[in-house]
C-alpha cells in the first residue's frame, strides 16, 4: 500500500522549508525512522524519516522546492524490505491511512494562502520566507510593492539574473568565470536579519580588555580535577557566560528588548552563544543562566556545538535569548563590532587571547590579554550603564571570587 | 439626549446615521426638504442628481438606439417617439421609490426623523424649525451633512423658464430644439448627452482652455473628439460674458480669444459647479466657520475644529460624490463609535455617466509627472476586445498606470463599456496595494469587456496578448 510522506509540522514562527536534498532516491528501500530527505528551514535543519520499512516510490519535491508545514512531498510504499517478521504490521498500517484524511486539509489550507498572485510568484522566484517581509497593505497583507523594496533591487538586468535559482556562470571574453548561486535559506535569512538590525537599531560599540591571567591560573590549578569531576573541560567560556549573568543582573536594562514602545524587562537570563557551522551562524540558547553552576554551562555548550556541527539543534534550542556571547577569538579576531541579535540589546564580544605587555602597579608586565566588545542599543541604553555593564564584566573576570561571592 | 445628530439625509447623512444607529448609538437624522408634508429624503442624490440623471440617460440612450443603431443589428424601427411626460414620469416614479426607501431604511434602523431646518447652537444643542415649531434637542455629536447646491453666476441668472441649473434640466416639458450648457464638466456632458440625444442640438461653452482636465489627458482628448462627434460640440476657452431670456429664448454673449459672439437657444443650463450649501447652519455664538470658498473645514478624520462637530460629504473639501459621502459618513459613525476607522481618500473613483462612459480612479500621468513619479502605462483599445466588439461598442480603451520601480497600481483610466465596472476592478486592486502583475495573474471571464483590464495591466509590463506590446 502507498503511503504519503509529509513535511514535519513546522512550529508558528517558520512559514516554509526548502529540500535540502533527497537522502533516499526515488526507488529507495528504506527502513524505519531512516532518513528520507533534509529540509531545511530558516533556522535549522529538518529531518524526515520513514514511518516504516519500505521503498520511496515517488518524490514530489524535488530539492530546492519550497514546502510548506505538513505538506506532500513523497510517495511512500510499505514493504518488507528483510523479510523479516510481520507482526508489527497492523499496529502501523492505521496509522498513514489516518494521515491520508488529511489531504483535505491540506489542500484546502494552499487555497486560503492569503497572498496575491505576484507576490506568491515572487516569494517564490527569490525562495523568500513570507515572515521576513513586512506587509504594508490592509491587515499586514503582503505586496509586490513589499517585496521589490524587500529586494531592493533596481529594476535592470541584474534583477532577472538574479530572479533565475539557477546556476549561471557568464563568461567573458577573457575568461574571467563568475559563478552565480543561490543563498542557502539560512544565509539569506542571516542576511536579512543582520540588515534589519543595522537598519532599525541605534547600535555602536564600547570597549574595554581584560586580563585573563586569574582564570588562566584557575585553569591551571583546578583544571584536572574540573574535568575528572564533571566530564567537561574547565573552558573560558563558562566564566564569560556566568560573569555576563551576574553583570545582567546588576544592570537589568541590559537584559530587556524593546517592544513598540514598550520595554520588556526579561526575570531570567537566557544567554546565546553564538556557534559557527559550515551552513552559518547559529546562536544557541543556554535558559536560565542565571541558576548553573559552571559545570552546567560548560556540557551545555559542549552540547550545543556538537549539535550545531551536525545540524541536529532543534528551533526551540534557538528560540528567544535575552542576551548574546560571541567568541570571534576563536578565528584570531583581535577586535570586532558585534551586530546585535534582536531583539536583544546588547551583545558581548570575545576575542582572542594575547600575551600583552601592560602597566601594573606602575610594573610593565605580560599578561594574556583580551579586548572586549559590548555593542548596544542606544535607544534603550545609554553609554554609562553600558559602559559599567562591560566593566562589571571585566571586574568580574579578572578577580573569579567574585563570581562566587555574587560581587 | 442624542448621541448623535445627523444634519441632512442626503448619501453622507443617511448613510451616517444608519450606520450609528446600527452601533448602538442614539441617533436622529434631520431634513428640512419636505413635499406633500413628508419628508423629502435621499438629498442631492435621490432627488435631483445621480439617480434621476441616470434615468434619462438611460431613457435617452434607448432613444438614441432604436433611432440610430438598431439597424446595425438588422432591426428595423419604424420612427421612434418621445413621450416625454412618460419619460419622466418613470424618472419621478424611481426617486419616489427610492426615497421612500431611505425612510423605510432609517425606520428599521431605529433612526429618529426629523423634519425642519437645523441650526447648530454649540455642539451638544440643535435648533430644529418646522412650519408648526421650533424645537431643541440635545446631543453628544453632531455631524454636518448638508450637501451643496449648484453655483450660480450673475451674468446667467438661473430664472427656471429658459435658464435652468441642473435641477430644471430634468424637468424640461418638452425638448428644446436648440439647448445651450454652460460648463462642460461631469453634469454639463451628462446633461448635455440626454437632450442631444433627445434630438436638442446642443452647445456646451467652457470657460476653461483644458477638457475634463482632472482626467488623464489621453483619456479627455479621446472623450472630446467622441462627444463632438456625438453632436456635444465642446466649445473651451469660452467666457459667457451675459445671457438674456426673453418669453421664448435664451440669447447668450460670450468672449472667446477677445472676440464677442453671441447665440441664440430654447433652453440654457448653468452647470459651473457646485458649492457647499451651509445657509442659516450655524449660530453666531457656535464658534465654528467655513473657508473662503464656503466648506466646512476638517481634517482626515472629517472631525471640525469644535469637538464632537463633525462634517461629511460636499459640505467639506474632496470630490463632491455620493460614494466619497457615504463613506465619510460611515467613518464618522464609526469613529464616534470608537472604532478606527480611516478613509483613503486617494482611491476614490470619478465617473462620467455618458455613452461610452468615462470613469478613472487613482493618480494620471500629469500627476505623477508633476511630483516626480517614475511610471510605467499600459493601454487596451477596446477595438481590439472581442465582447467590445460583438456589442458594437468598441469606442476608447482602458489605461493602468503602474510605479515605475515596484509595479504597484497607481491609476486605472477607463473610456468605454461599461467604465465605470471597470475601473471598480482597480479600486478594489488598490485598496489592497495591487501590482499590475496581480491583475495580470488574474483571471477574467471571456468574453467581457473586462478583459481590457486585464489586457492594459498585462501590457505594462509588455505581456499584452492580443495587442502588440510597446518597445521600452
Amino acid at each position: 500500500m502507498t503511503t504519503e510522506i509529509k513535511s514535519p509540522t513546522f512550529p508558528e514562527s517558520v512559514a516554509d522549508g526548502t529540500i535540502a536534498n533527497w537522502v533516499k532516491k526515488e526507488g529507495d528501500s528504506v527502513k524505519q525512522d531512516e532518513v528520507i530527505a533534509e529540509i531545511e528551514t530558516d533556522k535549522v535543519v529538518l529531518e524526515v524519516v520513514a514511518p516504516f520499512d519500505g521503498v520511496v516510490s515517488k518524490v514530489l519535491k524535488p530539492a530546492g522546492e519550497t514546502v510548506l508545514s505538513a505538506e506532500l512531498i513523497a510517495e511512500f510504499r510499505k514493504e518488507d524490505i528483510n523479510q523479516a517478521s510481520a507482526v508489527p504490521k497492523n499496529e502501523i498500517v492505521a496509522e498513514p491511512e489516518k494521515e491520508q484524511g488529511l489531504e483535505i486539509n491540506h489542500e484546502l489550507k494552499d487555497s486560503s494562502n492569503k497572498n496575491g498572485p505576484a507576490v506568491k510568484k515572487l516569494l517564490k522566484e527569490h525562495d523568500l520566507n513570507e515572515s521576513d517581509i513586512s506587509g504594508s497593505g490592509k491587515n499586514g497583507r503582503i505586496t509586490k510593492s513589499d517585496i521589490v523594496n524587500h529586494l531592493d533591487v533596481p529594476v535592470s538586468k541584474d534583477q532577472e539574473k538574479s530572479m533565475s535559482p539557477s546556476v549561471k556562470i557568464a563568461s567573458s571574453s577573457d575568461e574571467r568565470l563568475e559563478e552565480r548561486v543561490p543563498m542557502s535559506r539560512l544565509r539569506s535569512t542571516i542576511a536579512n536579519r543582520l540588515l534589519t538590525v543595522k537598519q532599525e537599531t541605534a547600535m555602536l560599540t564600547t570597549f574595554n580588555e581584560v586580563d585573563l591571567k586569574p582564570i588562566k591560573d584557575l585553569r591551571a590549578k583546578y583544571g584536572n580535577e574540573f574535568e575528572e569531576e564533571h566530564g567537561v573541560k574547565l573552558g573560558f567560556m563558562g566564566f564569560f557566560v556566568l560573569a555576563a549573568v551576574q553583570a545582567l543582573k546588576k544592570f537589568p536594562v541590559v537584559n530587556a528588548s524593546i517592544d513598540g514602545t514598550d520595554i520588556v524587562y526579561h526575570g531570567y537570563q537566557d544567554i546565546g552563544v553564538a556557534v559557527s557551522t559550515d551552513r552559518g551562524l547559529v546562536v544557541p540558547v543556554i535558559r536560565d543562566a542565571g541558576n548553573l553552576r559552571i559545570a552546567d554551562v560548560e556540557k551545555s555548550i559542549l552540547d550545543y556545538s556538537d549539535k550545531a556541527r551536525h545540524g541536529k539543534l532543534s528551533i526551540s534550542e534557538m528560540q528567544g535569548g535575552t542576551f548574546t556571547i560571541s567568541n570571534g577569538g576563536v578565528f584570531g579576531s583581535l577586535l570586532s563590532t558585534p551586530i546585535l541579535n534582536a531583539p536583544q540589546t546588547a551583545i558581548l564580544g570575545m576575542h582572542t587571547i594575547q600575551d600583552r605587555p601592560v602597566a601594573i602597579d606602575g610594573e610593565i608586565v605580560i599578561r594574556p590579554m583580551m579586548y572586549l566588545a559590548l555593542s548596544y542599543d542606544h535607544r534603550l541604553l545609554d553609554g554609562k550603564e553600558a559602559v559599567s555593564f562591560l566593566i562589571a564584566i571585566k571586574d568580574q573576570l579578572e578577580s573569579p571570587e567574585k563570581l562566587l561571592l555574587n560581587l | 439626549m442624542f448621541d448623535v445628530i445627523v444634519i441632512g439625509s442626503g448619501p453622507a447623512g443617511y448613510v451616517a446615521a444608519i450606520r450609528a444607529s446600527q452601533l448602538g448609538l442614539k441617533t436622529a437624522c434631520i431634513e428640512k426638504s419636505s413635499s406633500n408634508s413628508k419628508p423629502q429624503l435621499g438629498g442631492t442624490c435621490l432627488n435631483i442628481g445621480c439617480i434621476p440623471s441616470k434615468a434619462l440617460l438611460d431613457s435617452s440612450h434607448r432613444y438614441a438606439d432604436a433611432l440610430n443603431h438598431l439597424s446595425d443589428h438588422g432591426i428595423k424601427v419604424t420612427k421612434p417617439k418621445i413621450d416625454i411626460s412618460q419619460m419622466m414620469d418613470r424618472k419621478n416614479k424611481i426617486v419616489s421609490q427610492l426615497t421612500s426607501g431611505v425612510a423605510g431604511l432609517l425606520k428599521v434602523n431605529k433612526v429618529s426623523q426629523i423634519t425642519g431646518s437645523a441650526k447648530i447652537i454649540d455642539s451638544n444643542n440643535v435648533e430644529v424649525t418646522n412650519e408648526e415649531k421650533t424645537e431643541l434637542f440635545k446631543t453628544k455629536n453632531i455631524i454636518i451633512a448638508t450637501g451643496s447646491m449648484p453655483i450660480d453666476i450673475p451674468v446667467a441668472k438661473v430664472d427656471n423658464k429658459n435658464i435652468v441649473d441642473s435641477t430644471g434640466a430634468l424637468e424640461f416639458k418638452s425638448v428644446p430644439k436648440t439647448l445651450g450648457v454652460i460648463g462642460a464638466g461631469i453634469i454639463g456632458l451628462e446633461l448635455g448627452s440626454v437632450w442631444s440625444r433627445l434630438g436638442s442640438k446642443v452647445t456646451i461653452l467652457e470657460a476653461m482652455d483644458d477638457f475634463l482636465p482632472m482626467a488623464d489627458s489621453k483619456v479627455s482628448d479621446d472623450v472630446f473628439k467622441e462627444f463632438n462627434k456625438q453632436g456635444l460640440n465642446i466649445n473651451l476657452g469660452c467666457k459667457v460674458t451675459a445671457a438674456i431670456s426673453n418669453e421664448k429664448k435664451v440669447t447668450v454673449n460670450f468672449e472667446k480669444n477677445g472676440n464677442q459672439s453671441e447665440l441664440t437657444f430654447d433652453k440654457l443650463i448653468v452647470a459651473v459647479g457646485r458649492k457647499p450649501y451651509t445657509n442659516n447652519l450655524f449660530d453666531e455664538s457656535c464658534g465654528l466657520s467655513v473657508d473662503h470658498n464656503g466648506f466646512i473645514s476638517v481634517n482626515d478624520f472629517c472631525e471640525t475644529q469644535i469637538k464632537n462637530i463633525w462634517a461629511v460629504g460636499d459640505v467639506v473639501r474632496g470630490p463632491m460624490l455620493a460614494h466619497k459621502a457615504s463613506e465619510e459618513g460611515i467613518m464618522v459613525a464609526e469613529r464616534i463609535a470608537g472604532n478606527q476607522v480611516e478613509m483613503e481618500y486617494d482611491i476614490v473613483p470619478s465617473v462620467i455617466y455618458t455613452h461610452p462612459e468615462v470613469a478613472w480612479v487613482g493618480k494620471n500621468e500629469k500627476e505623477l509627472k508633476d511630483v516626480g513619479v517614475e511610471f510605467k502605462t499600459g493601454s487596451f483599445p477596446f477595438a481590439a476586445s472581442g465582447r467590445a466588439l460583438a456589442t458594437g461598442e468598441s469606442t476608447g480603451f482602458v489605461k493602468v498606470i503602474a510605479d515605475k520601480r515596484t509595479d504597484t497600481i497607481l491609476g486605472v483610466h477607463a473610456f468605454g463599456p461599461a467604465a465605470a465596472d471597470i475601473v471598480q476592478q482597480g479600486v478594489v486592486a488598490m485598496e489592497f496595494g495591487a501590482s499590475a502583475e496581480d491583475l495580470g495573474l488574474t483571471i477574467f471571464s471571456h468574453p467581457t469587456v473586462s478583459e481590457a483590464l486585464h489586457e492594459a495591466a498585462l501590457a505594462v509590463n509588455q505581456q499584452a496578448i492580443h495587442i502588440g506590446n510597446s518597445k521600452k
